[in-house]
């Protein structure tokens, strides 16, 4: 071990002694990206234990002699070297060692990694080659969002499963699989080139947008790590953004998406966890930085006559952070988004949504309609917010009783607590009405006996 | 799979490398982390030393970074407050693998295995008026949740003195 003097460490007794949120996990990402580099993508496993091993190096050092002066530069160091050594030990490394070596000599020399840009396009190479590795379209969907979170995102299994609701063992044979897949399939790590690459780069923007919205979904898992899946695949669409493989309109167009609705997260809910709706939401909380970045990317993304997807729904979202309450919406516009993004999608989910804008635009019964007549219905037959949207038109249109026998069927098709407490108010609300109307309609009643 | 990591011989900035010296007590460090020389053990009438010694170099398999970084943060805590407390004399890491020396014959051999329960990860000296303050000390210790068991051991200095009585 090192002596302290020359460490550069800074004394526990000094002033930082936190480290950056996320540090390590970041950290991990960035370095098995690297050392994947190195070992080859077969053994993909044997970086993320050295990665692990370098955390837990710095676990064992920093506490006494305080955090180094550029942490990121020290994992890097330590995990190049362990690197190194396990090379040296390996005689599966053999054949290629005095190669490995010289290409890890070269990580960084005299300067620390940070100072140094070759060493930083390393990494954002090294990211996006397993980020395609990972996206590969011979992987399965839930391979790729597993895959992803661990290596690139660095959580461990026991928090994906966290924010999968699936146990750490179904996550872990998952990973495994993956694994093993990309070595039986020799996926290769490398960034695509020619046409391939637009199609592959598809891949891996849907793959974020599967992780954000497994993050968004106000139905899964615990809170904190589904903030944090958002907030990842933002940083990851960012990275793939300012890579010239990458920086095309569409991924600026998922980019202001995410960052449109992310900058709504912290309001869906109150302090108690309650679901807040649009209308109930404290817009003076948006994180109103995050939409100008949001905005920012709308903008790049309308470079070229490009629209996908991605486009309509960043507008959408643009739409609501735009609105400076919830009755100045333009929901004009926001339908006609929803109009051209069922020609892209034709999910009944996508058209459940425009049903709720044809109901700000024309009345709750336009919406009805709306919903009424979506293509594919029978496919949101146990969709809980389907109900969740027919019993809220109803209400507005004052069939309580409706209302309500939707409500209770909703109530039904969702587990998630918050949920169904915002249920159970909803339906508490119409049965309230129905009492007070009985009870107002009363004295009618009588006169019209009296008559 | 089982990773072993040995020790690099060289390494050309001030990165720490899996290997080269450390010295426990033997040698006198300069370093700005000790407030207090372990000398001073002897120093105070109603405090004794107490030797924490943190076992387990094999943590809790699959622990995330988040986790990790939470510990590293939380001893870092820990040890800042006892060192400000004027509680811990000194503390140190011990790199995972040196040598044992044993028996008449000087037999030097590998060791301890690189990941163990037994295996000494670090040590704090502590100045603690009793054992149970010592020991309330060391259930304190972050690493606690995540496999590492912490040895408390009183420096002994009842030989030294009962020998001088004795003469």
């Amino acid at each position: 071990m090192k002596k302290p003097q020359d460490t550069g460490h800074s004394p526990p007794s000094g002033e930082i002694s936190q480290l950056t949120e996320h540090l390590f996990r970041q950290e991990a990402g960035k370095l098995v990206s690297v050392l994947t580099g190195i070992f080859g993508i077969d053994r993909l496993q044997l970086a993320e234990d050295v990665v692990q091993e370098a955390l837990i190096r710095a676990l064992q050092t920093w506490p006494y002699y305080g955090i180094p002066n550029n942490p990121a530069a020290w994992l890097t160091q330590t995990a190049k070297n362990l690197a190194l050594d396990l090379i040296r030990r390996e005689k599966l490394f053999r054949d290629k060692q005095p190669e490995i070596v010289a290409t890890t000599e070269q990580w960084s020399v005299d300067s620390s990694p940070d100072d140094s840009p070759l060493f930083d396009t390393e990494i954002k190479d090294g990211h996006l080659r397993l980020m395609f590795a990972c996206c590969h379209p011979l992987m399965v969907e839930e391979e790729q969002t597993v895959l992803a979170l661990k290596t690139l995102c660095g959580f461990s299994a026991a928090e994906i499963a966290k924010a999968f609701l699936a146990t750490e063992a179904a996550i872990a044979k998952r990973l495994t699989r993956a694994r093993q897949k990309i070595r039986e399939l020799r996926i290769p790590f490398e960034i695509p080139s020619g046409e391939e690459l637009a199609i592959r780069l598809d891949g891996v923007l849907q793959t974020l947008y599967l992780l954000f919205n497994e993050g968004y979904k106000a139905s899964s898992g615990a809170s904190l790590v589904r903030e944090e899946l958002c907030h990842e695949a933002i940083r990851l669409a960012l990275l793939l953004a300012e890579h010239p493989a990458g920086n095309r309109p569409r991924i600026h167009a998922l980019i202001a998406l995410m960052l449109l609705n992310t900058a709504r997260f912290p309001t869906r809910t109150d302090t108690d966890g309650n679901i807040l709706r649009l209308k109930e939401q404290d817009r003076s909380r948006w994180d109103r930085a995050m939409i100008a970045r949001g905005m920012f990317h709308l903008l790049q993304s309308a470079e070229g006559d490009e629209v996908s997807d991605y486009h309509l729904q960043a507008g959408i979202a643009a739409c609501h952070c735009a609105a400076k309450d919830y009755e100045s919406t333009d929901w004009p516009q926001i339908l006609s988004l929803y109009n051209r993004l069922v020609e892209f999608d034709d999910s009944p989910v996508v058209a459940l949504n425009r049903a709720v804008a044809v109901a700000n635009v024309d009345g709750p019964t336009a919406g009805i309609d709306a919903v009424k007549a979506i293509r594919n219905r029978a496919k949101l037959s146990s969709y809980y917010l389907l109900y969740a949207v027919l019993g809220e038109l109803e209400a507005q249109l004052d069939h309580l009783q409706t209302a309500a026998d939707h409500f209770r069927i909703s109530l039904k098709l969702t587990e998630i607590k918050s949920e169904k407490m915002f249920l159970s108010k909803r339906l508490q609300a119409c049965e309230e009405r129905t009492a007070k109307g009985t009870l107002n309609s009363k004295p009618r009643i009588d006169a019209n006996r009296r008559e | 799979m089982r990773l072993v990591f040995g020790r690099v011989t060289q390494t050309r900035n001030s990165c720490p490398k899996a290997g080269s010296s450390f010295v426990v007590l033997l040698k006198q460090r300069k370093s700005s982390t000790f407030k207090h020389q372990p000398k001073n053990i002897m120093s105070t009438q109603n405090e004794n030393g107490y030797m924490l010694l943190f076992r387990g170099t094999d943590l809790r398999k699959g622990l995330s970074a988040e986790e990790l970084q939470k510990v590293t943060d939380d001893w870092m805590a820990w040890f800042k407050r006892l060192t400000e407390q004027g509680k811990a004399l000194a503390g140190q890491p011990l790199e995972r693998e040196g040598k044992i020396v044993s028996g008449k014959d000087r037999i030097v051999s590998d060791g301890p295995f690189a990941e163990s329960k037994e295996s000494i990860a670090g040590y704090i000296l502590l100045q603690a008026a009793t054992l149970d303050e010592a020991v309330k000390i060391a259930k304190e210790c972050p690493g606690l949740d995540y496999g590492i068991s912490v040895e408390v051991r009183l420096v002994d200095q009842q030989i030294g003195r009962g020998f001088a009585v004795s003469v």
